[in-house]
């Protein structure tokens, strides 16, 4: 499965464009986003810059609504990235 | 309509001061408190030329209006209240913030200020980017909105 990932904040170090498409094992959830973020941050070289974000991101449903790691993702489903925040 | 909330594209438009006093005002609210938030020209050392916004549109809008409306129950129902955030390449000197309250007393009107800025820097999904004198640039680091029993 293939889940759509909206890049935020320093998460947009991982690509030029908007959205990320991220390759998943069918009926991944969040957990298993983390752990292939995490590969994708090793194989471009961005551990120094993106080090805890497969840790310390939260990510939000397309309601908006922030999800845990136990939620099933769709295939094709779009999923935003809130890495640590800090407007104002 | 007391409370207007906003998120202003940089390059389409600039935050206004005179937007925000004219939406406050009201005969019933003795106190005005104004805070605004600019890009300033350091950071830790660091000459500061510009700062870029990054801005999760929906949450945040959603995020202003909760934190807004649970100012005004905690300190003052009959409150207005004006919040504007912007999002996109602002240089040093230009606002990237403007909360303006009116309210019945002096103290409500500082604390509805205080508050909703500091609520504002942890639930609000907004991103600096720092740009320098030299020519790189840096996004800043934040406070994680995954809560902390689950991050190891």
């Amino acid at each position: 499965m293939e889940i759509q990932l909206k890049l935020y904040g320093s998460s947009k170090m991982l690509s030029d464009k908007e959205i990320l498409n991220v390759d998943l094992p069918n009926n991944s959830n969040i957990k298993k986003l983390r752990s292939a973020l995490s590969k994708i941050i090793s194989r471009k070289y961005l551990k120094n810059n993106l080090e805890n974000l497969s840790k310390t991101a939260a990510f939000l449903s397309e309601a908006d609504e922030v999800i845990n790691d136990n939620y099933k993702l769709k295939n094709k489903e779009l999923i935003s990235i809130i890495p640590p925040i800090g407007g104002g | 309509m007391t409370l207007h909330t906003a998120i202003v594209k940089a390059e389409e438009d600039k935050i206004s001061l005179e937007k925000a006093k004219e939406f406050i005002i009201s005969k019933k609210n003795g106190a005005e408190s104004i805070f605004i938030g600019k890009v300033r020209n350091e950071n830790s050392g660091k000459k500061v030329t510009a700062v870029t916004y990054d801005v999760h549109d929906q949450a945040v809008i959603k995020s202003f209006q909760s934190i807004c409306n649970d100012a005004k129950t905690k300190f003052d129902k009959s409150s207005s209240i004006f919040l504007e955030h912007t999002k996109g390449y602002v240089p040093v000197g230009e606002i990237s913030i403007l909360i303006a309250v009116s309210s019945g007393h002096r103290d409500e009107a500082f604390k509805i200020c205080r508050y909703i800025l500091e609520e504002i820097k942890h639930k609000s999904p907004i991103w600096k980017k720092e740009h320098y004198t030299e020519g790189n640039e840096e996004w800043l680091p934040g406070h994680s909105l995954r809560p902390k029993e689950e991050i190891k």
